[in-house]
């Protein structure tokens, strides 16, 4: 029951969010008058494609323009350029959620097309690659080392791993990817400088796998070594605190076996707030997905950020803002369900 | 109060990172103020991100202290630059200006250009003559270049005055005409016969600075070099204002030079005070900010607390870093923007904890009594209420302030820099950009990261000093 | 024979300050169907001593030894896993003060205290749930509690959750620490008088923890009155209660608040000792007003001054 009411809440907030995000940045791109640039691009794009067909039929050229002329003016109170940009802040919102952005200025998909949302969404599935099998990783040394420090608090163990956690908040994740390309790839020869695959990739599907596993060594490492240490002490500093609680010297008086006490009382009651973290630190990673696919060329979403700025292709640049809160918000909210069906507490 | 602050002052101080800190932060400081004091302010624009500038400087050069590592001695980089002439000898002519350059080379490979350059040059009546001698240390003698200064326009007068602004640069290295005087150099003393497209190729300054093998292949001819200009000049008042030669070396200062020839020390060095301004500004207007909204918040409460939360919570639900690649994208790369961007995404943490400490304070009863008093808000906001988070508040400014060094530097590295002046993020992000890690050029790479990662690590260092003062939990404990 | 037999127990912690002598020398009898109040200060070693009985130790512990004989075998000699097996909820279950925070937070309540059950027992989990609805309405709880979770009930029904837990293995013993200290007085009131109904109808032996006299006084057929880790005075309620003996009871005594007396309440004077310096001699005799000066040399012997009354004061026997 409250389940339902719960999830229902935090889905509509996030759905707020997402919207706000948008309108934010159609009034800030109406501002600057760069939606103006960008529907302007859309409706050349149209009025050249019909110059070519017309140009068959229509052979005296003032006619020609005559007619190009009437239809580049539909077009213009079409796409409302014929408006100040307030008026069609709604229209354009619906652009951006839509993902109805028209063409790409240089960025192509693999394939070749220029339609900014198959570009987006083709690079989609590369950024989950990696930040999913980056952040179950990390998770699961953080989850390992982190319980283990917690029974032996003020060990050498313990010490390294608050210095370490420490350290990795002042160090740039994509300086991480720097080095290591410089010592395994260029120094070592161990692993590629970037990419997904080797060039041209294997056909045979499991060499293929295991080229992108060996393209992902790396890249995954950087992401690992960036977040592993604020996993360890997270986890550490909460299992630590849970085992202090009252109720875990209540199940051991009940003469329940330690094991019992440790899975059921201990790191049960510790996986909601250890969650918590990990939902905290969602817009962290998403950070560090960013830079570390720009370090080591790995075509996902961050690269195509970093491409996208650097040939200044703003309808791309703005289709991966809009898709990367959405990333965002999609994981926080399946976070979110898990976290509250793991804690009682927050069911209202 | 004072002696609230002495004593907490004496906890922070017990801890070694604490000292640690400190020290790093006066580093730091001493070499902003330098740097502040000693650079140009447009030194981003007007050296930095001008090519003309480092023309004569080695291009990817490593630090010149690798040769105490490596048995290849590499050249080092060498600048002779004069403003009067070494010699004067007098002809009937006129009289020729020597200006002499001595260099004593005992690397173990030949230098990477020979360029020089001329600058000032006034005439009176025929135009100025000048050439570029070099004997070696075998003895030979070769003449690699001759230059005569533009002749006077239709309806000048003189004085004519050239290259008054800009200097005049030579390069020898990739000239055909040098070329073709080597080429006729080794065919004569070496009886060896080279084209000249091919000495271009390989490189004029390595004929100049060795001998040929029977394979054409080159040896490096150690010793004293010298190289001699001397400019003939007609009449006595004739000027010459500065004569520069560059021997380009394969090495170049402590810090070595990126691709573009740029001296890696003098642009790491301005990273310092910007690192630090991006660093402390934004942290102390985000904390401030943050911390004034969370106190009004809990203070005031009804409709502005409500306000300020939902907020807060927008903007905390939000992925940070593509909305700045976002905003710095669109609004333009600029430091005052990207400050105001970092302060508008940076508040709401501090807010959210700074509102529920407000709360619990505002229950205590030296602020019922303050507010039975009849004292009015602002005050009590001010006078009792701030002076109890202070200290919270601070520890947060230090630690929150290698987030936004870092957050800079992202940006910086994603090519969203501020362009006018030089931060390591930008070093990096060319180094990225052009290439550079995948050609090992570890001396453009590794130390501005090192910078960013000290200036993090001071603040957090300071930051772990201060928790258990502003921790009274912590402190008992120890 | 009695059913808990406990002589000499010491249990003696390590800190950064010095060795804390929690329980020196306690000894006591528990008989069947008894109920045994132990009150004292707070810190004076009551929670510790509860511990102590099912070897519950802390990770600091530096010396813990004497006799706890239940059923012939001596607890304090026991390895760990057989205590838990064969001891703990089984024989002995103890109820936690601050029952708030004794409950797992993410288990739902009937999971909770039918997992001894499944555990020691090894019952199946229909068997155990019937237990423990069992128990539940033992102690007053309506059936649909069974599956809620913590955070949904009110301080009194965790309290009951609490001991229908205890008693869900049917101990002989069951000991109670502080068990309402943190409730509300109507809601202590109702424990009590459950409690009461407990000793009455399942006939268990209880040994019940309060700083409270006047509440112990409530239930407890004994009353033990200990005073920096040693029982200075134990006998019969009545005995306690009308006729104390030991002057640090008189005090306690004298300072609890009376409804119907002219008296009003004193307290005593001084702070309670140090566990980790005890004064010598008598420990209370810094705050003593019959101190003598054998009292702050030698440590005073037990005396009987009446039957089943023993006292650990000078004042009742012979000083040699």
């Amino acid at each position: 029951m409250g389940l339902a009411r719960t999830l229902s809440m935090r889905a509509l907030t996030l759905v707020a969010v997402l919207v706000l995000v948008v309108f934010f940045m159609v009034i800030i791109l109406g501002a600057t008058g760069t939606s103006d640039k960008i529907l302007q691009a859309m409706v050349n794009e149209e009025v050249m494609m019909l110059r070519q067909s017309l140009a068959k039929t229509i052979k005296d050229p003032q006619e020609l323009e005559r007619v190009i002329n009437i239809r580049k003016q539909e077009l213009m109170e079409f796409y409302g350029l014929t408006k100040p940009w307030y008026v069609r802040l709604p229209d354009m919102a619906w652009r951006v959620l839509t993902l109805d952005l028209g063409k790409a200025r240089t960025l192509k998909t693999f394939a070749g097309g220029n339609k900014v949302s198959d570009i987006v969404i083709e690079r989609l599935t590369n950024t989950i690659i990696l930040v999913t099998s980056a952040t179950i990783i990390s998770a699961l040394i953080g989850l390992v080392l982190g319980v283990r420090i917690a029974t032996k608090v003020g060990g050498i163990l313990d010490r390294i791993s608050s210095y370490m956690s420490a350290i990795s908040y002042a160090i740039p994740t994509w300086w991480i990817g720097i080095i290591l390309i410089m010592v395994f790839s260029f120094l070592l020869k161990l692993f590629p400088f970037g990419g997904l695959y080797s060039a041209p990739p294997p056909s045979d599907p499991y060499l293929r796998f295991l080229d992108l596993l060996w393209h992902s060594v790396l890249p995954v490492t950087t992401l690992v070594i960036a977040s592993v240490g604020v996993w360890i002490y997270t986890t550490r500093t909460i299992v630590l605190n849970t085992a202090q609680e009252d109720f875990v010297n209540a199940a051991r008086a009940r003469g329940l076996p330690e094991e019992l006490v440790r899975r059921r009382y201990i790191m049960r009651v510790a996986a909601p707030p250890i969650l918590t973290n990990v939902i905290l630190g969602l817009a962290t990673s998403i950070s560090g997905a960013i830079l570390t696919e720009t370090v080591f060329n790995w075509p996902g979403l961050g690269r195509l950020f970093y491409d996208a700025v650097l040939v200044m292709d703003e309808v791309v640049v703005i289709a991966l803002t809009y898709i990367f809160t959405l990333v965002y918000v999609v994981a926080r909210f399946l976070l979110e369900v898990l976290y509250v069906t793991l804690d009682p507490r927050v069911r209202y | 109060m004072l002696v609230r602050f002495r004593e907490a002052f004496q906890e922070f101080w017990r801890l070694k990172v604490s000292k640690v800190g400190v020290v790093f932060l006066m580093i730091l400081v001493f070499l902003s103020v330098y740097v502040v004091t000693s650079y140009p302010l447009d030194f981003g624009v007007r050296y930095w991100n001008n090519p003309a500038y480092w023309a004569d400087y080695p291009k990817s050069a490593p630090p010149s202290w690798v040769n105490y590592f490596s048995d290849q001695k590499l050249p080092e980089h060498h600048v002779f630059i004069y403003n009067k002439p070494s010699d004067i000898i007098s002809t009937e002519s006129g009289r020729t200006l020597l200006y002499v350059f001595r260099l004593d080379f005992q690397a173990d490979k030949s230098p990477t250009f020979i360029s020089f350059t001329l600058e000032n040059l006034t005439y009176y009546s025929d135009p100025l003559v000048a050439r570029l001698n070099v004997t070696r240390p075998d003895g030979k003698n070769i003449e690699l270049y001759r230059y005569i200064a533009p002749a006077p326009y239709a309806g000048e007068s003189p004085p004519y005055k050239r290259f008054y602004d800009s200097p005049k640069r030579i390069s020898i290295t990739g000239d055909i005409s040098v070329a073709s005087v080597l080429a006729r150099f080794l065919l004569r003393e070496y009886n060896v016969s080279i084209k000249p497209s091919e000495i271009n190729s390989i490189g004029q300054h390595t004929i100049v600075f060795s001998i040929p093998g029977p394979d054409k292949e080159f040896y490096v001819l150690k010793g004293e070099y010298i190289f001699m200009v001397s400019i003939n000049t007609y009449d006595s008042r004739d000027y010459v204002g500065e004569v520069k030669l560059v021997i380009g070396g394969n090495v170049y200062g402590f810090m070595g030079t990126d691709s573009l020839g740029r001296d890696l020390s003098i642009g790491l060095l301005f990273g310092f005070p910007i690192a630090l301004f991006i660093g402390i500004v934004t942290s102390t207007i985000t904390t401030l900010l943050g911390a004034g909204l969370g106190i009004v918040g809990g203070y005031v409460g009804g409709k502005v607390d409500e306000v300020i939360q939902r907020a807060a919570d927008f903007v905390n639900n939000i992925p940070l870093l593509p909305l700045l690649i976002f905003l710095a994208f669109i609004l333009g790369q600029n430091m005052w923007i990207l400050v105001f961007l970092l302060v508008a995404f940076g508040w709401p943490t501090l807010t959210i904890i700074v509102r529920s400490m407000v709360l619990q304070l505002k229950s205590s009863q030296f602020i019922e009594a303050a507010i039975s008093l009849g004292a009015p808000r602002l005050w009590i906001m001010f006078r009792h209420i701030f002076p109890q988070v202070a200290p919270f508040i601070f520890a947060q400014l230090i630690f929150f302030t290698p987030t936004f060094i870092l957050l800079e530097a992202a940006l910086s590295f994603l090519g969203l820099g501020d362009p006018t002046m030089p931060t390591w993020g930008q070093i990096l992000e060319y180094g990225f950009r052009s290439g550079g890690i995948y050609v090992g050029l570890w001396w453009w790479i590794i130390p501005p990261g090192l910078l960013i990662i000290w200036t993090a690590i001071t603040f957090v260092l300071i930051a772990l000093g201060m928790e258990p003062v502003v921790n009274p939990r912590l402190r008992r404990m120890k | 024979m009695a059913l808990l037999e406990i002589n000499q127990l010491k249990l003696y912690y390590k800190t950064l300050r010095g060795i804390v002598k929690a329980v020196d020398n306690v000894s006591f009898d528990v008989e069947a169907g008894e109920a045994i109040g132990v009150v004292g200060e707070s810190g004076c070693g009551k929670t510790s001593m509860a511990n102590a009985i099912i070897k519950m130790l802390p990770s600091n512990v530096s010396l813990y030894q004497g006799r706890i004989i239940l059923d012939g075998i001596n607890i304090v000699d026991l390895p760990e896993d057989e205590v838990r097996r064969k001891i703990r909820w089984r024989q002995i279950s103890i109820v936690f003060q601050g029952a708030m925070n004794v409950l797992n937070p993410v288990i739902r309540i009937g999971h909770q205290i039918a997992e001894p059950l499944v555990i020691h027992a090894e019952m199946e989990k229909e068997e155990a749930y019937r237990i423990a609805k069992e128990k539940m309405m033992l102690v007053g709880l309506h059936e649909e509690v069974f599956d809620r979770y913590p955070h949904e009930l009110s301080g009194g029904m965790k309290q009951r959750v609490v001991i229908a837990m205890a008693l869900v293995m049917n101990p002989k013993i069951i000991i109670l620490d502080e068990p309402t200290s943190a409730l509300d007085v109507s809601i202590q009131a109702q424990i009590m008088n459950l409690l009461k109904k407990l000793k009455k109808d399942l006939n268990i032996s209880m040994i019940f923890i309060t700083h409270d006299i006047a509440l112990s006084s409530d239930i407890s057929d004994k009353i033990a009155v200990m005073y920096a880790g040693q029982i200075v005075e134990i006998g019969s309620a009545e005995q306690v209660l009308l006729s104390p003996k030991h002057p640090y009871t008189q005090k306690l005594l004298k300072a609890t608040p009376k409804l119907i007396s002219e008296e009003k309440p004193e307290f005593i004077p001084g702070a309670p000792p140090d566990l980790i310096n005890p004064p010598n001699g008598c420990r209370f005799h810094p705050r003593c007003s019959y101190v003598m000066d054998i009292c702050k040399e030698v440590e005073p012997k037990i005396f009987e001054p009446e039957k089943n009354q023993k006292v650990m004061c000078w004042l009742y026997g012979d000083k040699t």
